[in-house]
């Protein structure tokens, strides 16, 4: 399935018409004006040798190009999404259109040089950047792409793109990290919705399905005028199938088979597009057993997870409708040596050379681990009452339903067992042309309701919530002649409603109110033919999340206390005894600045990309050590949450060279220095430096195959010389090291040492199959991830070869 | 007029989905009885000849995880040249009332056992300084699991004629899902609680 379509009819004589739909990577700006660039290049069919000097007309406007000596054209500052385009070439102008399944900004159309009949020929087209965010830094990942692995977390996938990285617990729990900032700083838009789920820690990865999902957009700047307070670090914006109109009938299978973990995965999608309605299903079902790293099982790794989507849409006169729903249900292992309650059992854990708990191979799912349900119902009008406005109306709701099982007496009850109801409601007006202004209006209202579900035999670590947010944003654009302007601002209003039990099963309350505004301003320089300067300035603010304040006690082997859960009573002394209400604690909400820039530079056979950022936090959240206090387990270290501004600064950058027609190269480094500035020391949990190099073999036509390209991947990742001192638990339990309110902050291990891995992919084309090969760590390394809560307990996982098949049938 | 039809159309599906939405909720999670957090442990060693002749000894964390230190209330002092039987009671005070925690441990006792350590020789029987440092060392049993492995909820101690003043005796609790075997020890699985009194024999 292709995000986007190209459709020829039939034809005149002399021309062909192409019909082509344009759709913007968010699904809810379908029609910016002007935004689109379209590329593509023709082909000959038998030949497949380029058709240069072909004239590529947009029908009804004087918009026109040539192809050039390679057959390639560009058409840019599209206003609509919808164009038919007339392709008039000498000799080839009454001839057939093959039906084409092609990827790439430049895809080629295909031209025969007889006509008998038309067929439809679907190509991408290139993505212009989302309104408001085009002065940002940003990548886009694509269905194929998606398609290699699906049995990807949504982090994993993300991760290979430049500046992003994840942070885990084990193979199943990743979550995406942006410049150094995760969790709550990172929203996760959902089908155009902030993807509503127990977002706090890092034990709870987002539960997507990257299957169901047509393409994925990484915004990296403070990008929250237009998706919603909380993006201090960035956004991800995941769409779905984009129900395309006038697509004929089509099915996609696929199957995969992954060596690690002996995975098995299999992905079904089925859809058609009619004049005036469209629609698609998606199953998808992965299973894998206990991964291995390279000396040892990783027991219970185990993951199951069943997703199913479906979408329909259809349009009346100027109105179009989208329905969609979405159901994702995951059980997922975690390591079953990660888990230690008592400092005994931590101390044996993070010394022992092998993991504490290995058995043999299982599909098996115990406890630890996490069974999640996540329901996502959409509906989506928009009314196209004038050429160039529009008014769109969006509702979403979602359920989300999280049971954790732990290690621990009466294990067959959940220790967590939360539901969670999200209600979205949007609405959003692009206006006509004002002064030359481009832009749109919009209000929101966002409503989650958080409740405990009874039975679990621990007291709720997170309280049951209201939260309700109103909220209103402008953003406008200028395009001058060679420099765009963007500026928004946004206002919300949120209001929180508290409910939670003291460890005594005492009822505490709490109501909590915050105003606060966002805004961002930048522009897009084309330098010279060859060179682009984005800036973009950003601010952002996020409430503390849930966790962040009210969390108490051990979680995992770490004993920590909120925000709320402490204070110093007159002689000074740390107290624990109740919980806060917000404003007697001072705890305010984080507030972000994000300044970043991009040059791009482009010479014929290279292309280089440099992202400089920085970004500062006021009242950053983060948990610091306060003591080692006795408990009736043993000692036990205790952390708290406390609040400091913190500093991020940054670099990325990208080099691409041709170094042939087939073969290709690009070479990338990722560097980020951060610091809390209030105490003068280091931050935990930064990605350190990386660098990664990828080669890649394109090749059209190779024997019987087609669309052929084989990547090796050597990457090498940095020891992270910025982490914090290590204090190792057994020192704080016997007491040589003690630790204060005012210790500086430590890790119980040492960082990892740096690693090198060698990844290498082939994928290819026969006819309508598509064939792929992934093999990570193909050297078997040994080696420990510094973002991966497990590096204290294990190894990462060994070599996995992952197969994939996948079988498009077309009606024809 | 027709401007007018969509714009009510779309009000309405949203005046719907908005209604359906709306209701509040301030309800409180449900009181839970909490089995997983120890706040009194107490020792009782019953003279197997008497059994109105206790000697109890507890120790105390009283506010579960807060960061109120754990304390040691009582020694262990014992008669010279008797039998004692050991029990326990564990309650989580946190509760009202407590929430006896024992019963939860006899009921998953194939996951739990008690280990001991104490001064050398410090009882006639067993002899030794306990199985802490070695599982297989002599500890008076007098429970098994299902699998005819040893648990501890009750032990058997003799003490000698000979007097002991300041020793210590540490009881530990370990939980040991599928890890408890016949000769699983002290540091497999995980330490529910560790706890060591002064042990006095006179």
């Amino acid at each position: 399935m292709m995000s986007k379509y190209l459709y020829l009819s039939r034809m005149a004589t002399k021309s062909i018409f192409i019909f082509f739909l344009v759709l913007s990577t968010v699904s809810f700006s379908q029609s910016d004006s002007c935004q689109y660039q379209f590329s593509g290049k023709l082909l000959d069919i038998d030949t497949k040798d380029p058709i240069p000097f072909a004239t590529v007309k947009i029908q009804g406007s004087e918009k026109a190009t040539q192809t050039d000596g390679k057959g390639q054209f560009i058409l840019e500052n599209l206003c609509e999404e919808e164009h038919t385009l007339i392709i008039s070439c000498f000799g080839y102008c009454d001839s057939i259109c093959e039906a084409n399944h092609q990827h790439g900004s430049a895809p080629p159309i295909y031209l025969h040089k007889k006509v008998e009949q038309l067929d439809k020929v679907i190509i991408e087209a290139e993505e212009i950047k989302e309104r408001g965010t085009e002065s940002i830094a940003q990548t886009d990942i694509d269905k194929i792409e998606i398609k290699k692995d699906r049995t990807k977390s949504l982090a994993s996938l993300i991760s290979d793109q430049q500046g992003v990285t994840l942070i885990s617990m084990g193979s199943n729990v990743q979550l995406p990290v942006i410049h150094g900032l995760y969790g709550n700083r990172i929203l996760i838009l959902n089908n155009g919705f902030k993807h509503g789920f127990q977002n706090w820690g890092r034990e709870h990865a987002p539960e997507i399905d990257i299957s169901s999902a047509d393409n994925i957009t990484v915004v990296k700047g403070a990008a929250g005028v237009r998706f919603g307070a909380e993006a201090l670090g960035g956004a991800i914006i995941v769409n779905a199938n984009p129900l395309h109109f006038r697509e004929s009938l089509y099915a996609d299978v696929g199957a995969g088979f992954q060596t690690n973990g002996q995975g098995i995965n299999t992905n079904i999608e089925v859809g058609a597009g009619l004049d005036k309605w469209s629609y698609f299903i998606n199953g998808n079902f992965t299973k894998i057993g206990d991964r291995f790293a390279p000396d040892y099982s990783l027991t219970n790794t185990g993951k199951e997870e069943r997703a199913f989507s479906a979408g329909t849409r259809f349009k009346h006169k100027k109105i179009d409708v989208k329905l969609y729903y979405s159901y994702v249900d995951q059980n997922l292992g975690m390591l079953r040596s990660s888990i230690a309650h008592s400092g005994n059992a931590f101390v044996l854990a993070i010394n022992g050379e092998q993991p504490t708990f290995i058995k043999p191979f299982s599909y098996e799912i115990n406890a630890p681990n996490q069974l999640t349900t996540h329901h996502l119902g959409k509906v989506e009008a928009n009314w196209h009452y004038k050429k160039d406005s529009k008014l769109t109306f969006r509702s979403g709701f979602q359920l989300n339903k999280r049971q954790e099982y732990d290690i621990r007496i009466e294990s067959e009850k959940p220790v967590i067992d939360l539901n969670l109801i999200t209600t979205d409601y949007q609405l959003e007006w692009k206006h006509p042309d004002w002064f030359k202004l481009d832009g749109i209006i919009g209000i929101q209202y966002f409503n989650q309701n958080n409740d405990n579900n009874p039975g679990t035999g621990a007291t709720p670590f997170i309280p049951n919530y209201n939260t309700n947010r109103g909220s209103f944003y402008v953003l406008e654009s200028k395009k001058l002649e060679r420099t765009s302007l963007e500026a928004g601002i946004r206002i919300d209003y949120e209001l929180n409603n508290v409910r939670g039990r003291e460890p005594n099963q005492e009822i505490f309350r709490d109501e909590y109110a915050f105003t606060n505004v966002t805004s961002s301003a930048g522009l897009v320089r084309h330098l010279t033919e060859n060179s682009t300067f984005r800036f973009n300035i950003g601010t952002a603010w996020r409430t503390p999340n849930m966790a962040e304040l009210y969390s108490f006690g051990q979680h995992g082997f770490k004993t920590s206390f909120g925000l709320l859960r402490y204070y110093q009573n007159e002689e000074g002394i740390f107290k624990t005894d109740r919980v806060l209400e917000l404003v007697e604690s001072g705890a305010k909400p984080e507030n972000g600045y994000k300044l970043i820039n991009e040059l791009e530079v482009r010479t014929k056979k290279t292309k280089h990309v440099f992202t400089p950022y920085m970004n500062y936090i006021r009242n950053f959240i983060f948990d610091r050590p306060l003591a080692v206090i006795g408990t009736v387990r043993g000692p036990m270290p205790v952390f708290i949450f406390d609040q400091t501004d913190a500093i991020f600064i940054g670099a990325d950058y990208s080099f691409v060279s041709d170094f042939s027609e087939d073969i290709n190269g690009v070479f990338r480094i990722s560097y980020l220095w951060s610091k809390n500035i209030k105490d003068n020391e280091v931050l935990i949990n930064q990605p350190p430096i990386s660098l990664n190099y990828r080669l890649n073999w394109n090749k059209e036509k190779l024997w019987i195959f087609e669309n052929s390209r084989l990547s090796i991947t050597p990457s090498y990742t940095f020891h992270q010389f910025q982490a914090p001192r290590t204090v190792p638990p057994e020192d704080l339990i016997s007491g040589i090291e003690s630790v204060t309110p005012n210790s500086e902050i430590f890790d119980f291990k040492d960082a990892p040492e740096g690693y090198f891995l060698l990844n290498l992919s082939l994928h290819t084309n026969y006819r309508n199959l598509k064939l792929g090969i992934n093999a990570t760590n193909l050297l078997n390394t040994d080696y420990r991830d510094y973002l991966n809560e497990m590096r204290y307990f294990a190894d990462e996982p060994g070599t996995n070869v992952m197969f994939t098949l996948n079988y498009s049938f077309k009606k024809r | 007029m027709r401007k007018i039809n969509n714009l009510a159309l779309i009000a309405a599906l949203g005046g719907v989905l908005f209604v359906t939405s709306c209701k509040k909720d301030e309800v409180a999670p449900e009181e839970e009885n909490v089995v997983e957090i120890f706040t009194d442990v107490k020792l009782v060693f019953t003279n197997t000849a008497d059994a109105s002749d206790k000697v109890e000894a507890r120790a105390q964390d009283p506010d579960g995880t807060g960061v109120e230190e754990l304390t040691i209330l009582d020694d262990i002092t014992l008669d010279t040249s008797k039998t004692y039987t050991l029990t326990y009671e564990i309650f989580n005070n946190l509760n009202t009332p407590g929430e006896n925690i024992g019963a939860e441990i006899l009921e998953e006792d194939n996951e739990h056992q008690f280990f001991f350590t104490f001064s050398n020789n410090a009882f006639a029987n067993p002899v030794g300084n306990g199985n802490i440092d070695n599982a297989a060392d002599p500890i008076n049993y007098n429970d098994t699991d299902e699998n005819n492995h040893p648990v501890g909820l009750s032990t058997q101690w003799t003490t000698p004629s000979t007097q002991l003043t300041g020793g210590t005796f540490t009881v530990r609790l370990q939980h040991q899902p599928d890890v408890k075997t016949g000769t699983s020890g002290s540091s497999d699985g995980d330490t529910d609680f560790d706890l060591t009194f002064v042990l006095n024999i006179q």
